[in-house]
């Protein structure tokens, strides 16, 4: 199905070219189906805003765009050819050029080397003088002509870096660019900017796809918007005909009554007390209280300090530093090992990375954190651990028979819940961390893992976690905490609590400070 | 260019989508592999002797020990070691010169000498997280540096045949095999029933994931660069019993050898994934190339390059085996 843009779209130039034609593309990652026919059709001139959750298949598509990922199914034209993109280096001849949220210069190199770094039009010999003209036309274009070619690019701002990023693909001749949350780091002063250079772009007939987590950016500087869901299109609209509401409706598509338990019985006592956290560079002065039972959430935005701060309290940051007490023992940072004995375990959203092992079988990911208990002399007693794997198995709700599997044959879902059962039941109930836990798992097995966790709360855990999902967070936590580059905003309790404030805190924290809690 | 990329996209497509029609190619490779080298080992004039099969066996086993150890530090995500053969080497001369403590008293001086100085570059790697194949290649200069400067490169030949008691056989069945056997038996021990190995595979699988798990990664490296220590001992004693004596040149190309049996083998390169079982089978497949290129009057330098074109050959599978 192929979805059409109206034709009515405000400010539209009066020759609306298509560039950029995918439709019906499909791609799955073993069990997942990250994209089902999805479609997107944009025309020259026009900024598309891309939305969806996290999971949602926004990057996976960014990926198939610029030749990371090859398509199972599915076409795409641009400038009305049938193309097949290779490779990174065939997605950026053919005019598709991503400008990512790490950003990829060389930061010892010059503004000037770092735009025609790579370059095919670059011939071994050639007059520096020409390039030289042509990058400072690009950056004038986009209104940074104050940026100067022969300073090392790292001393720049990350606003100027983006501009300098978007002016390499400018003489790259790039017709469609593609941003990838590019506010996400950026101060208020150099969005405005990065929201310029993309006017201008947009008055040259370039396309732009920008994707955004902030819905008050796609109604400021979007034509139109296309949202998906759990690898599907929902559709495509042109921005003046819809409104907030029905923009978020179209993101969740459900009601919170459905996804998220209830909270089912008062705070017991303190589990977790967390005073005057710091880490150097990230977070200046943070303090927590976490009752048993209770889900606490830190939100704030990317950069902001929640993922460093969870990761502190599990003992993952070596240079930080405060007072932590966990069921009234004092425990010191800057150690896993510690953390684990004072029954404090991280389950991460980066599963690739930090949270499962992917290779090893099923059984062993579940009992990696409990070896010792079952080593008698460093021998393991296999038997008594492959016991202990059926029942948590069955606490989590995996299948039993799957313990020799390896990891990565499992879903997103099912991963998560090795990760959860891992931590079960290696000792009274301790502390659960959590960094963005739901990150890349579909709807369905999120409810799974929202029940997993109101049923650990039940039996006496506790958990503070993180996540930029704000629906999430609003629909989970029993007190939500706000962070905004390295310190605490507020403290919401379930009363008080709404998505409206949330927002207002993480991202504007000086028109809410006067709610500032010591 | 569309059209050649297109149908190239295809093809390759086919071959390697899905994953399972993936595995069964790469197992198909392997099977087919495996046949010819038996058939050409068969029709081999010669080959199928029993002194020559001892022979190759023998040859095998002093680099297999080492390739035992070698495998738990691939495993455990520090790649490999360039520094095993020279302290083979300098485990001959350590063991030779002890030699007026007794042989107990030798044995344990070289084992102890060969696990420390091993456990200490484990150390360095996982403890202040040092590149590995950077601290092997110093470890390696380090150790011919010192003991070319203390001994003047002479090797050691003590008088008296106290070390002949370690060339003698078990039945039919050379010492070297045997000891090799064992040290397979060994590690895979380790590996499948013990705690130290499940962390040594848990931390090559991902060092990160182990971390929060609450594994400190630098212990178990550290042991299991000790064990190779002490495969390498192994090897060291019988070598230096095998030809009366301690030298530099005993462990010379051991190294390459060792590596080419893990990854033969079919060890993952990254770490995690990996056995003892498995580099027996790399050890001995690479002695049947080498014993049939020797029967077949090839020189060396020939040796070297057949395994070099083979390694070669197993690392693009694995790569291929692992690409989405």
């Amino acid at each position: 199905m192929l979805q059409r843009v109206p034709t009515e779209l405000k400010q539209g130039s009066d020759h609306r070219r298509t560039v950029l034609d995918v439709s019906g593309i499909s791609k799955t990652f073993g069990a997942v189906a990250a994209l089902d026919d999805v479609s997107l059709h944009l025309a020259a001139g026009e900024v598309r805003a891309l939305c969806g959750e996290n999971g949602a298949g926004k990057s996976t598509l960014v990926k198939i765009l610029t030749g990371v990922y090859r398509p199972d199914s599915g076409t795409i034209s641009v400038g009305g050819q049938p193309v097949t993109i290779d490779d990174t280096r065939h997605a950026q001849e053919l005019g598709l050029a991503f400008v990512s949220q790490e950003l990829s210069l060389c930061p010892h190199l010059s503004v000037l080397d770092n735009i025609w770094l790579g370059s095919i039009k670059v011939p071994l010999l050639h007059r520096r003088s020409q390039f030289r003209r042509q990058a400072r036309e690009a950056l004038e274009r986009l209104g940074a002509a104050h940026i100067d070619l022969d300073t090392p690019a790292g001393t720049l701002t990350i606003g100027e870096r983006q501009l300098v990023e978007i002016a390499r693909m400018l003489t790259r001749d790039a017709r469609v660019l593609i941003l990838d949350e590019p506010s996400a780091t950026l101060s208020d002063l150099e969005i405005e900017r990065i929201f310029a250079a993309l006017t201008a772009l947009k008055k040259d007939g370039r396309s732009i796809i920008y994707i955004t987590h902030r819905l008050a950016e796609v109604f400021q500087i979007c034509d139109s918007v296309t949202v998906l869901r759990n690898g599907r299109s929902i559709g495509t609209h042109p921005i003046a005909s819809l409104d907030r509401a029905a923009l978020i409706e179209m993101m969740l598509g459900r009601s919170f009554e459905e996804m998220y338990p209830e909270s089912s019985r008062e705070a017991g006592e303190v589990a977790l007390d967390v005073k005057d956290l710091v880490i150097p560079g990230k977070v200046t002065s943070f303090s927590v209280t976490v009752p048993k039972g209770e889900i606490v959430c830190i939100a704030g935005q990317v950069g902001s300090g929640a993922v460093d701060i969870i990761n502190a309290l599990a003992g993952l940051v070596y240079d930080a530093s405060g007072t932590v007490v966990v069921n009234g023992r004092p425990m010191a940072l800057g150690s896993a090992a510690r953390a684990l004995n004072h029954e404090i375990m991280l389950i991460s959203g980066d599963r690739a990375e930090e949270g499962i092992f992917r290779r090893l079988s099923v059984f062993d990911n579940l009992v990696a954190t409990r070896l010792s208990s079952y080593a008698c002399g460093g021998v393991l007693d296999l038997g008594g651990l492959r016991r202990a794997a059926r029942a948590l198995a069955k606490q989590v709700g995996v299948d039993a028979g799957r313990l020799r599997s390896p990891a990565d044959t499992l879903s997103g879902g099912n991963q998560q819940k090795l990760a959860f059962g891992r931590c079960l039941d290696r000792g009274p109930p301790g502390i659960l961390v959590m960094n963005e836990p739901t990150r890349g798992i579909d709807v369905g097995a999120r409810a799974d893992i929202y029940a997993i966790m109101r049923k650990l709360c039940a039996r006496g855990y506790a958990i503070l976690m993180t996540s930029n999902d704000l629906e999430e967070v609003v629909g989970l936590a029993d007190t939500v905490v706000t962070v905004y580059r390295g310190r605490q905003v507020n403290v919401h309790g379930r009363q008080s609590l709404s998505m409206h404030r949330i927002v207002a805190d993480i991202g504007h924290p000086l028109e809410s400070s006067t709610e500032v809690q010591a | 260019m569309t059209t050649l990329a297109q149908s190239k996209n295809d093809t390759v497509g086919r071959l390697l989508n899905p994953a399972g029609r993936r595995k069964r190619l790469l197992v198909l490779i392997r099977v087919i592999a495996l046949a010819a080298l038996t058939a050409v080992a068969l029709a081999t004039p010669g080959f199928l002797s029993l002194p020559s099969m001892l022979s190759m066996l023998t040859t095998m086993s002093f680099i297999g020990c080492v390739a035992i150890g070698m495998t738990f530090i691939t495993l455990s995500g520090s790649l490999m070691s360039f520094a095993l053969g020279a302290t083979l080497s300098v485990t001959t001369v350590v063991f030779m010169a002890s030699l007026p403590l007794g042989l107990a008293g030798a044995l344990l001086v070289a084992f102890a000498f060969s696990a420390l100085i091993t456990a200490l570059q484990g150390f360095v790697i996982g403890y202040m997280r040092a590149n590995p194949i950077i601290v092997s290649l110093a470890a390696q200069a380090l150790i011919y540096g010192f003991v070319t400067f203390a001994t003047g490169g002479r090797g050691i030949y003590p008088e008296g045949g106290e070390t002949d008691i370690l060339k003698s056989n078990l039945g039919v069945i050379p010492g070297p095999l045997a000891a090799f056997l064992l040290t397979v038996l060994i590690g895979q021990f380790i590996l499948s029933f013990t705690r130290l190995g499940r962390h040594i595979i848990m931390i090559g699988s991902n060092r990160r994931a182990a971390e929060a798990a609450g594994i400190e990664p630098w212990h178990a490296i550290t042991a299991a660069y000790a064990f190779a220590g002490i495969c390498t001992a192994v090897s060291a004693v019988l070598m230096a019993a095998r030809y009366a004596s301690g030298d530099m040149e005993h462990g010379l190309g051991c190294d390459y050898h060792a590596i080419s049996a893990v990854l033969v083998g079919g060890t993952a390169i990254g770490g995690g994934e990996g056995s003892a079982l498995r580099t027996l089978f790399g050890a001995l497949i690479i002695a049947v190339v080498q014993g049939v290129l020797l029967l077949n009057g090839f020189s060396t330098q020939m040796q070297y390059l057949i395994v070099g074109i083979i390694v070669l050959a197993v690392i693009a599978l694995q790569t291929l085996g692992e690409r989405r």
